[in-house]
Parts: C-alpha cells; structure tokens; sequence
C-alpha cells in the first residue's frame, strides 16, 4: 500500500528524522493561507499523488504544469493549489490515465549544497533488508544509475532489527561525505531501519535526502510503501489506506480482492493465478491480439465474487471478446466460474463472443452447465487454441461487427467444442 | 529418484484441520502420498483423515519420525509454524500459506540459514513427483511420471507446464513451485541444480516471472556448466506494460531490473530456450529432448 508523500512524512517526524515544515492543503485558500503560517518564501507545492516521477510529469489540463511547482509568493502558492487540485497528474510511474490529485502539501523550500538519494527496501534476492544509495539525488537517478550503475551503493543490513554501525559508516565513507555526515546517515539508517520493521515497510525512498554544510540530513521528499501483508497488524496505516490502483474499474476489482489492470486493447481476458493471467495476455499479445485488461480472480471464492468479475468486464463497451483461460486447481472449481459467468450474464446479457478454455477441478460439469444455457460461448481445449481462436475473431472484417447483434453473433457462434474433443 | 520427495518420505501437515488442509490432504492420501500425521494445537489424540493428530511439530516427529512438513497455517502465525519445523529438526517444510508479511519471512531465512532445513515457499503450489506424492495444493490426476523437471514461481502455470508436458507424452520426474513472494525459501537456481544432478529428470521447464531477479541468478547457475540437460523456460508478463502492479508483490520491478527482457537475455546467454508464447513450453522441450546438444560448455 503506498501513502502519500506528506503522511510520509509525519511517520518520519514521529520517528525523530529532520522533515521540512509542511502543510497540507485541499482549496486554494487553505494553500494561501499555509504559506503565511509556514513563513517566509519560497515555498514549494506538491501534489498528493501515489506515484514517484512528478516533477517530470504534466497535468492532463495543462502540460506546462508539473507535480512539484515553485512558489515566491503567496498568491502564487495559491495559484499552483488552484491549478493542480480536482486535475490530473500523469507522470512515469503513474499509467496513462494518470492520478487525480485531491490536495496538495506546501513546504518551505529547503536548499541544500549536497542532495543524496537514499533507499531502503526488501531484496528478494538476499532475503535482507537493502539499503541504496547515490550522491546523484534527483529526479534523474534512476538514469544516472542506469548509465553508471557504479555510483549506486547498496548494501545489505542483515535481516534483525538492529544495524550494525560498522556497515553504515562504511556506507558513509563510500559516498564520499564528511565525518559529520557520516554520522548523520548512520543515524538516520538506524532510524529508517528501526522504522521499516515496526510499520511492516516493504520500501523506504528519501529523493533527495538533503545535506546540510553542517552535516546534518534532511528528507526533501518520502515515499513509502506498506505490505499489504500486514495491514492486519498496522490498523494505524491501514486506516491511512487508499489502494495505489487508479480509475474506478479498479478501485471496484481491488474492493473484491481482483488484481485488474486495464490495458489498451479490446479483448476482455478473465484468469485465476496472476501467472496464469500473465500467459493469457503474453498468449493473445503474441499472436497480435490486443487484450483490454489483465485480471486475476484469486481462489476460494463466492459465485457471487466471480459474477462482480465478469460484470466488470462486461460494463467495459471497449469490449469485443471474451476470453476465459481457467485451471482449476485447489479450491477453484471450474463451476464456480461457470456459474458466476451465468448469473452476470442475467444481469448484463452477454454480446460479445466468449471463449473458455476450463480445464482441472469440474471442468466437464461446468461446461455442460454453460452448454445448455445457449450462451455464445466457443469452448477449447488448451491456451493455444484458445489465443489463436482469439486472434482469428480480431481478422474478420470490423465492418460485419456493428451490424451483427447479440442474436446474430450466436448463431455465428453455434459451434461449440467440448473441452474433451480434439482441437 | 527424484528431488525433494522420495517414496520413504514421511509427512506431516501442520493446520491438517482446517478446510484447505483436509481438501488437500485427503486428495493427497487418496493418491498414495505418505502423510503419517497432522499437527494442531489443542486437537492432539484425535485422528482426522485417518491419520493421528498432535498438539506440536516436536511431538508429532517424536511418534511419527516426519522429516517433511507441509504448512496450511494462517499468514499471522504461519511464519512461527514454519520455525517451529525448523526447531523439531524437519528437513523438507513447505510452505503453501500465501500473504504472509514480508520481514516475517525475512526472519524466518535468517534462521534457516543456521539449520539444515530446506523451505520451499511460502505462497507455493508445493512440491510433486508423479507416482511418489503431493505435497501441496497441486491438482491431482494432471501429472503424468516421466522426464521432465518443472521449476516456477507461479502456481497456475506449473499446472500450465504440467498440462503441456503430460499431453504430449513427456511427463515430468518431478514439479516444485518455489512461491510467488517476493522472499522465498530454496530458489529456481537450488532447484536446477537438484534436476540437474537427478538421473530421472532429462530436461528441464523453468517458468518465471518479471519481477526479483531468481531467473538471473538462474541462468548465472547454468553458465560455465555443461550442458548435459535441456532447459526450456518462459517468463511470464511480457507483454505487460512494465511497473505495473499486477497482483505479485515480486513483480513489481524496481529501478530497471529484473524486467521481461533481462531475464530473457540472460537465460538464453546461458544456453536456455526461452518461448515467446506460453503454449509452446510443451512442444519446445520435446524439440529440444529429440535433438540434444549435450556435452557443451554453456557460455
């Protein structure tokens, strides 16, 4: 889960380590009205997003417009509010559709000689707690490393709640800093470190983490992310929690324990596993079909869950076929599918063309269910016949399409394959 | 032989009385696996799939001599359940429990470096050797006893691979899901190597995923050995567009590794087939065992 720069922040501030002043606000007055009380200018303005990359991006509804906008008056605080608040953000970690911005948060501007880039994260590889850093702080770092990846130390903490500080203040003398910023940093990664495992952290970034002529350290920017996984035994964040998928169809796929993500194309695809939601639009990709969404129904679950998925799908007029790619495994059975499909199709008639492929737990029960419903449905035995009956649906000519109705399309669809038939 | 599992095996499930566990378990007996007794806190002395149930790990390996476990624990506590195995001196513990937090596994890999068990998991599909057992969650009556050894990340594409495998006659020596966390126990390199010393297995399926860099490390174990197996791999996600959060924690990728493309270039430097399409796994290995390059030093 991530959080929003400015709750960031005060989980910092709560933990002793040196944030700027800041002030969130909603309205362009509320914006005015913050500068004053943080004092003098200038200050800068940030829009509250769930994604990193903002001074790069551009609002929808004003390309000139970044996510973090400089201000040496008030007035202009107030302007930067006004412009960014109800808009959208797009930047290179958001998708295309962006992120609506819902406040912003106002901080004196804090300059710093030396701007560091400083990250803490869970390697898998390893299976430690990582520790990042560069002196190439920065919205380029991530271009900067990946040209030279030498300028990025990383080192491993260990996998306890405590750092040794042998480690840190190598990490120290490698950046190059002064004995007093040394000492800074390892303090902070102590901090940090002590932090990531009382809230559950799956990433700590601090880009840049400013250093000061006297040593001392100060996080300009946090982002912070929290796993999921332990959102039952940090009620504190979890109450913060807003989900990081944008975009309704997402919000009601995340509500129901979907994992759904929209695409660009116009085949709706329906899996359970993420592996196997993955290989359905790798499969159809490959052979130039052109998915609408990636979704991954997970296990144990109610007809009526499996109903909400494909009426999601269904409510999606971008639309023009259907593939279903199940294995039945465990404690998803293929009947449920073929159920939920059925009771969505009650409440939202099905138009488009539909293939399953059901295979493992009741497959053959679940489709001689569909099969006597008269559904528009082609089944077929495998991933590959499936993707290719997919492809070959998108070659026909687009013109038939709008003139073929629901009743049209299923007598075109009359053929039906039996999953134990030969393909 | 095989890996992981062999038929002298012993096997215990630990939260045997819960829904899953008995769905699982009682498949699995049916099948032959050698489950000898359960573990849950509170319910030792009773017997539940007609096996006997005990009140700790500890206890159950002192009647039963277990040396593997499979774990169907709730997340909160599953961690503890597996460090529990670890301290009763269990060698096998797979873990299929899935959204545990992080840094519980974290921890849980610090101990197990000081002791001789092996995790496979958490978030695993288990472990299975056609005409020996399963261990785990995986469906029965799609595997098929034969040659190839099947190592994934994903649950539903091992059974993919599976599928695949069994249709065109090949059949697998054994099939492990190491678990889609982002921290994960024995790694698709370990289990390389296991196949690769395993006289019933000829070739092997690697699936991964983007996301983590376990396929890197992969091919990095293959490089510099010689090329006495086939190795057929595909990764999954590669047309999806990159960052995206796609239910996986593993799969988001952090600063520029650990992408579709990276994963690609280092398998196949290391002398892996890797399919652009997921159904062609099946068909690939059998080009591949039909026309064997063996005897190569991989680059």
């Amino acid at each position: 889960m991530f959080i929003f720069e400015h709750q960031a922040k005060e989980l910092m501030r709560e933990s002793g380590i040196p944030v700027p002043r800041g002030l969130v606000a909603t309205t362009e007055s509320r914006a005015v009205e913050a500068a004053g009380e943080l004092g003098e200018g200038p200050w800068v303005v940030k829009a509250q997003v769930h994604a990193g990359g903002r001074a790069q991006g551009y609002f929808l509804n004003d390309r000139h417009l970044s996510g973090v906008e400089f201000a040496s008056t008030a007035l202009e605080v107030g302007k930067a509010a006004r412009s960014m608040l109800g808009s959208t953000l797009v930047t290179p970690q958001t998708t295309g559709q962006g992120e609506k911005v819902h406040s912003v948060y106002i901080e004196s501007v804090v300059k710093t000689p030396l701007q560091l880039f400083l990250a803490m994260l869970v390697d898998g590889d390893s299976g430690q707690i990582a520790c990042l850093a560069t002196t190439k702080g920065g919205e380029e770092v991530e271009t900067a490393v990946q040209v030279h990846p030498e300028i990025l130390i990383k080192t491993l903490l260990g996998s306890t709640d405590a750092v040794s500080e042998g480690v840190t203040s190598a990490m120290g003398s490698q950046l190059g800093l002064t004995p007093l910023a040394q000492e800074s940093l390892t303090c902070l990664i102590a901090q940090l470190h002590a932090m990531f495992f009382e809230k559950d952290l799956s990433l700590i970034e601090i880009n840049p983490l400013g250093v000061k002529d006297n040593g001392s350290v100060i996080a300009l920017d946090a982002r912070i992310t929290v796993d999921d996984n332990a959102l039952y035994r940090q009620s504190r964040l979890a109450a913060l929690g807003v989900r990081t998928e944008s975009g309704s169809t997402e919000r009601i796929a995340s509500q129901n324990g979907f994992n759904f993500v929209r695409l660009d194309g116009d085949v709706g695809t329906f899996s359970s596993g993420a592996g196997l939601a993955m290989a359905t639009v790798d499969a159809l990709t490959h052979l130039g079909a052109r998915p609408a969404n990636f979704l991954d129904i997970p296990p144990v679950l109610e007809v009526s869950r499996v109903k909400q998925a494909f009426l999601l799908l269904l409510a999606d007029d971008r639309i023009q076929s259907l593939f279903v790619n199940v294995f039945g495994a465990g404690i998803m059975r293929c009947d449920t599918i073929a159920d939920g499909l059925l009771l969505a199709h009650l409440e939202k008639p099905i138009s488009v063309p539909v293939i399953m492929r059901l295979a493992g737990t009741n497959a053959e029960l679940a489709i001689s269910r569909l099969e006597r419903s008269g559904l528009p449905i082609q089944f077929v035995n495998d991933l590959a016949s499936g993707a290719e009956k997919i492809a070959s649906l998108q070659k026909e000519p687009p013109v038939s399409r709008p003139r073929t109705g629901w009743f049209g399309r299923l007598l075109g669809f009359r053929t039906r394959r039996h999953a134990s038939g030969k393909s | 032989m095989s890996i992981l599992l062999e038929p002298s095996t012993r096997i215990i499930c630990q939260g045997i009385t819960g829904k899953q566990a008995s769905f699982h378990c009682e498949r699995a007996l049916a099948g032959g696996t050698n489950i000898v007794g359960g573990v849950r806190g509170g319910k030792g002395g009773s017997r539940h799939l007609g096996v006997p149930v005990f009140n700790s790990v500890r206890e159950a390996v002192d009647v039963t001599d277990a040396n593997a476990t499979i774990i169907f624990v709730p997340p909160a506590n599953a961690s503890d359940a597996i460090l529990e195995a670890v301290e009763a001196g269990i060698g096998l513990i797979v873990c299929v429990t899935e959204r545990i937090p992080v840094l519980d596994i974290v921890r849980v890999k610090e101990r197990l470096r000081a002791s001789s068990s092996i995790l496979v998991g958490p978030n695993s599909p288990g472990v299975a050797v056609p005409g020996v057992g399963t261990l785990g969650i995986m469906p029965q009556g799609i595997f098929k006893r034969g040659c190839v050894g099947i190592v994934s990340r994903s649950s539903t594409l091992t059974y993919e691979a599976v599928n695949q495998t069994t249709r065109n006659g090949l059949g697998q020596s054994a099939c492990v899901g190491v678990g889609a966390d982002p921290v994960v126990g024995l790694s698709q390199a370990d289990c390389l190597e296991r196949f690769l010393d395993d006289e019933e297995t000829k070739g092997i399926v690697l699936i991964g995923e983007v996301g983590g860099i376990s396929e890197e490390r992969a091919a990095e174990f293959l490089r510099g050995r010689v090329a006495t197996k086939p190795v057929v791999a595909y990764i999954a996600g590669q047309a999806v567009p990159e960052g995206r959060r796609m239910g996986h924690a593993g799969t988001i990728i952090h600063y520029g590794t650990g992408t579709a493309q990276s994963k690609i270039a280092a398998l196949e430097s290391a002398g892996v087939t890797v399919v652009s399409s997921p159904v062609d796994i099946g068909s690939a290995m059998a080009d591949r065992l039909n026309a064997p390059s063996v005897g190569e030093v991989r680059q």
